[in-house]
């Protein structure tokens, strides 16, 4: 770098200490530099980005504007350069800012994407992937914020009192959001952490729960586990024609022997603590489901929704958990925090019904804060973003929103609540929820298929394998940085290992059912439910029907000599929904004859020795039979060779062994219905199965 | 068999001798994830309606209010959904079981299903799977349920059978390789090999080698066979790129389990072979632990997964065995009940016929295995079959119709696919004529035909 570019670079940069509020002037001052210094733009460019990553949070606003006005009135090469490190330079901005910035940031973040207002050019201002892999960024941020609420009611879930005593009753740790206030590139798998300056009052981070759930007592563990194999015991005993209870039963009892047996690292450990909390029928009361339906987060009070009295206890675990996913889209109760409870929804179905219903209310930027976890005084509703009110306001659309930041995260929508402090070194690769409902997705609109309750169960007890570090719920602060090491391909996950082959994934059994619905009721055979699929269809029933000759067993059928080993390799599969026309190997004429001869007729003679002459090689008689498409009556498979009526297949077998070609006889193409010889286009005119 | 017009008695008959059973149907609820097991004799049948829900016999969806009629089958009608079953007839033994394995067939399936897609995409060779287990872990049920669902998800697998003890798509003794493209038979497990006629369900096209002894481990042809049909298999799925991404499933018989002191000669031989990529080991911890000590670590590294027994998996006694191979074999000549086939009873000099057999010393011993690769070489060559004379000892047997000229050498008559089977029904030493049935009218082949001293003799399968 030149002298001059280091001038040039000092000038911008003293300018630029200077700019401490949104001032139009001074902005585009600083841009007329920017502009009259072209050559040194890769100076200027590197001094604006190390500017807006230092300089005081409150001061980074407006640099960005500087950003965003160099590269809108300039573009290049300023695009280029800034471009380079536009993704940190964002995302640690992001990270320390507070929330009324963020959203001028993300309304930055969308200009970006759109092209120069008034320009002639149609590009956007960032080439649309530098922006959404921001836009990625963000959104997994909110995924993990929305996550962190669920969890937070997980934690709170007073499963055990005994052990939830241990942390409930600890004190707001000190704060020390600052020691892991590193910023990291998620692309590297992590999650840029975060401090909290512009809360006054130090709250807990995820990551002191992560240290204080950390401690997870093994034995203690097992004596969960064992209490709640008991009570599902007895109330498979009760029921025990329940095969979720059962289903839940035999993953208890296969998580018992796996930590009987087993070490596992402490994450695990925790998630399976978790679980089991979330599993276990309460002795109290389930807060879980209170901020799904009640404003504020009222943990452990008597004045519970009455929903809870019904509840038999032997369904009480699936219904945790439903309540926890309905949580996931928060209803609409939410955005109004009124201490009104919503009648809680008294069946699975409901639920996910409720789930699965678009939400039409724009997501509601709610700032998140981490809870004084559970003072006494969270039982009041606040219905202002209090601290103490943070479950309540789990942003809507929270389970759109995580699932479409792994399905189309360019798509996302832009409104982002704060992201939750994050815990920057955990262990990737451990699916979680979030990750099972995407895998559900791909399904449609409504995830889980009929059976909802082993769904739901299975969607839980993901159990914690032997060999993969699998752990199904999201628990604990390791979810976070999960999310940034979700796979993209979530459809199919199942790995070539024996624990993964043990593991109910009853959300793919789908693809072998409702991936194709339109079913033949002949055969079982499943056809897609599109146009294709119909015709394909329409060609399988067609075969049905012809196949279904009642004159078959007269004329002696019989097995037919196999393949040669050449004709094997060469044969390829005729399927018969593929179009007529499908060409084959030579050998796989031999396939298609067989199909033909049976097509060939005659009129029957009206030659009176002939029409009652049988065929000259099996001497079997004819039988007539009307044919539609002749409007006479014929006999099938009959072939006219020199002055003799033989069976088609008769003459074919002949004359295959005593190498005569078969004539070919024009008045014997028929018989073959309409999808059939007609173009497909045409075949779907014609039938709509 | 006679076919007359307006005769069909044939096809009439059965029906009212089972009309007594049929017409007491009863109902049989599924919850999901539960399966109906059922043993069913030879000499009854059992039928099973799906009312309601859906359900899928080993893989293979049950169409909706069809009437599906088992005789001699030991089977299990599993739901996801749950469904309700109209059940008619008597069963051996029926229960409804609600721990099954199936989620772990569906597992293997949809990861060797990922596999597909990525050999798909890559243009690449599909998923190479050998199933192995000791008798009776429901290795065909597994191979028959992943053939199932691959067909389900459009795939073309290909199937191997290498267990001489059951047939498929062909009679027992045969070792036999398709691909499938349509859905597997219900009713007769998996398909039936082509006929002149319609066939309710899409005919299977396979190709069939001879191999005629009982256990892989007893004589000289089980690994030249196998060699021979790995060549096919994979030349066929070279060319077929619906073949070669979705790969193939091959299954094994129980023996080639056993080893020699955790050594799996036959095993290591058909993994080499194939190219196999991934081994599914079902029921025996041992084999798997030896296998996957073996594999799992090499260069090439095959995946070795180890997968239930399910509870399902009954002994099969050898009398039940031997009904199956004889209704094998039978369905080979006459077909299944509902479509009958004519099979031609013809009558050959002995000079027409140039008949081969294993000879006594290499059925019986391995012994050529242990020094290397002779039984491949010339020395061998034409010590693997003697000429046989017809005699009464062939009566009542197979004969399989080979492509070789009977001057070929012998290691190309064994390595010759066969074209079909004759079963001798009748030698007349004096006159020196055999009866034989052939499966449809024409001369008596002249090429090879080699007499197995496997399956055992059937007997009465002509008059």
């Amino acid at each position: 770098m030149s002298s001059i570019s280091d001038e040039v670079a000092a000038d911008f940069k003293d300018a630029l200490q200077d700019l401490k509020v949104n001032s139009r002037p001074e902005i585009s001052n600083l841009t007329l530099i920017a502009k009259e210094n072209t050559e040194h733009a890769q100076a200027i460019s590197t001094v604006l980005e190390n500017h807006i990553r230092t300089a005081r949070p409150e001061w980074r606003l407006p640099s960005l504007y500087v950003l965003d006005s160099i590269v809108k009135n300039i573009g290049t090469p300023y695009t280029v350069y800034l471009g380079r490190g536009l993704y940190k330079t964002f995302m640690e901005a992001y990270s320390k800012v507070d929330q009324p910035t963020r959203k001028a940031m993300e309304g930055l973040l969308r200009t970006w994407k759109q092209p120069v207002p008034e320009s002639m050019d149609s590009r956007p201002v960032f080439p649309l992937e530098m922006t959404s892999d921001i836009e990625n960024a963000l959104n997994k941020m909110r995924s993990v914020q929305a996550q962190m609420q669920s969890q937070r009611q997980v934690h709170a879930l007073p499963a055990r009192p005994v052990i939830a005593a241990a942390w409930r009753n600890t004190p707001t740790p000190p704060q020390n959001g600052a020691q892991f206030g590193v910023p990291v590139d998620p692309r590297a798998r992590q999650v840029p952490g975060q401090q909290f300056e512009q809360y006054p009052q130090p709250t807990p981070t995820p990551d002191q729960f992560g240290q204080l759930m950390g401690s997870v007592d093994l034995n203690e563990l097992k004596e969960e586990v064992g209490k709640l194999i008991a009570t599902t015991q007895q109330a498979f005993a009760l029921n025990y024609s329940d095969p979720s209870l059962q289903q839940k039963l035999n993953a208890l009892l296969q998580l018992k022997r796996m930590l009987d047996t087993q070490t596992l690292p402490p994450q695990q450990l925790e998630a399976v603590r978790n679980q089991i909390r979330a599993l276990a029928p309460p002795p109290a009361p389930t807060p879980v489901q209170m901020p799904a339906f009640v404003a504020p987060p009222i943990v452990q009070t008597p004045q519970q929704p009455p929903t809870l009295t019904f509840q038999p206890p032997a369904a009480a675990a699936p219904m945790n958990l439903a309540q926890m996913l309905a949580n996931f889209q928060s209803p609409p109760a939410v955005t109004n925090p009124s201490p009104a409870p919503a009648p809680a929804a008294p069946n699975l179905a409901d639920l996910i019904a409720r789930m699965t219903t678009p939400q039409s209310s724009a997501p509601n930027p709610a700032p998140f804060y981490p809870p004084s976890f559970p003072g006494p005084s969270a039982s009041t509703p606040v219905p202002a973003p209090a601290p103490a009110a943070t479950p309540v306001v789990a942003p809507p659309n929270n389970l759109a929103q995580l699932l479409s930041s792994f399905n189309k995260p360019s798509a996302a929508p832009p409104a982002a609540p704060t992201p939750p402090p994050f815990n920057p070194a955990l262990p990737p690769h451990i699916p979680n929820l979030s990750q099972l409902l995407a895998h559900a997705q791909p399904m449609g609109p409504a995830p889980p298929p009929p059976n909802n309750a082993s769904w739901l169960l299975n969607a839980l007890s993901g159990l914690p394998n032997a060999g993969t570090p699998s752990i199904a719920t999201p628990i604990g602060s390791e979810s976070m940085t999960r999310q940034s090491s979700a796979p993209v391909n979530v459809q199919n996950d199942v790995e070539l290992t024996t624990a993964s082959m043990k593991q109910p994934r009853l959300h793919l059994i789908s693809r072998l059912y409702d991936a194709k619905p339109n079913i033949c009721t002949t055969c079982g055979r499943r056809f897609d439910a599109t146009p294709q699929g119909r015709e394909k269809k329409a060609r399988h029933m067609d075969w049905h029907f012809k196949m279904k000759d009642p004159d078959a067993a007269k004329r002696g059928v019989h097995r037919s000599w196999y393949f040669t080993e050449k004709e094997w390799i060469e044969y390829r599969e005729v399927d018969e929904t593929a179009p007529d026309d499908t060409a084959n190997g030579p050998s796989g004429a031999a396939g298609r004859v067989k199909k033909q001869a049976k097509d060939r007729y005659v009129l029957v003679p009206q030659d009176v020795t002939l029409a009652h002459a049988p065929c000259p090689i099996c001497q079997e008689k004819f039988e007539p039979q009307w044919s539609k498409d002749a409007n006479d009556f014929v006999w099938m498979d009959a072939i006219k060779v020199g002055g003799k009526i033989y069976h088609a297949t008769c003459w074919e077998e002949y004359s295959k062994g005593a190498g005569i070609a078969t004539p070919s006889t024009p008045d014997s193409v028929l018989g073959k219905r309409t999808a059939e010889t007609s173009t497909p286009a045409s075949g779907k005119k014609l039938r709509a199965y | 068999m006679i076919a007359l017009p307006g005769l069909n008695l044939g096809a009439q008959a059965p029906e009212p001798l089972n009309a007594p059973t049929t017409s007491a149907t009863r109902t049989q609820e599924l919850s999901a994830n539960t399966e109906y097991r059922f043993e069913v004799s030879f000499a009854r049948s059992l039928t099973i309606k799906l009312v309601t829900g859906t359900a899928e016999y080993f893989g293979t969806e049950l169409a909706p209010a069809t009437t599906y009629t088992f005789s001699g089958a030991k089977g299990a009608v599993f739901t996801w959904h749950g469904c309700r079953l109209e059940i008619g007839g008597e069963a051996e033994s029926e229960y409804v079981a609600e721990e099954t394995q199936m989620m772990s067939a569906a597992n293997a399936h949809f990861a060797l299903e990922a596999l597909r897609e990525r050999a798909h995409q890559m243009r690449d060779a599909g998923p190479r799977v050998l199933v192995v287990g000791p008798e009776n872990a429901g290795k065909t049920s597994l191979v028959k349920t992943l053939a199932a669902y691959a067909v389900k998800s459009g795939q073309q697998p290909t199937v191997v059978n290498l267990d001489p003890r059951q047939g498929m798509l062909s009679v027992p003794g045969s070792f036999t390789a398709a691909a499938f493209s349509s859905i597997l038979d219900i009713e007769e497990g998996w398909g039936s090999s082509p006929i002149s006629g319609p066939s309710p369900t899409p005919v299977k096209m396979p190709l069939v080698y001879h191999y005629g002894l009982r256990d892989a481990e007893e004589g000289t042809v089980f690994r030249p066979l196998v060699t021979r049909m790995a060549l096919a298999v994979t030349s066929r799925l070279e060319d077929d790129p619906a073949s070669k991404s979705a790969g193939f499933v091959i299954d094994t018989p129980g023996a080639v389990a056993q080893g020699r002191a955790g050594v799996y000669e036959n095993i290591e031989h058909i993994i080499s072979e194939f190219s196999v990529t991934t081994i599914l080991v079902l029921g025996s911890e041992r084999l798997y632990s030896d296998l996957s000590r073996k594999y799992s670590n090499s260069a090439d590294a095959i995946a070795v997964i180890r997968l239930d027994k399910s509870g399902g998996c009954v002994d099969r006694s050898d009398t039940y065995m031997k009904a199956l191979r004889h209704a094998q074999i039978r369905a080979y000549f006459f077909g299944n009940s509902e479509a009958g086939l004519a099979p031609h009873s013809q009558s050959a000099g002995f000079e027409e016929l140039s008949i081969f057999r294993v000879k006594e010393e290499c059925a019986g011993s391995d012994m050529q295995f242990n020094d290397g690769g002779d039984a491949y070489g010339g020395a061998a060559e034409d010590t693997i079959y003697e000429r046989v004379t017809p005699s009464s000892e062939i009566v009542n047997k197979l004969l399989a119709i080979t492509t070789a000229a009977p001057t070929e050498g012998h290691a190309a008559i064994r390595d010759a696919s066969v074209r079909g089977y004759l079963y001798v029904a009748e030698v007349d030493e004096g006159k020196k004529r055999v009866k034989l049935l052939a499966p449809q009218p024409g001369r008596v082949p002249s090429t090879a035909v080699v007499c197995g001293r496997w399956p055992e003799d059937v007997a009465s399968l002509v008059g």
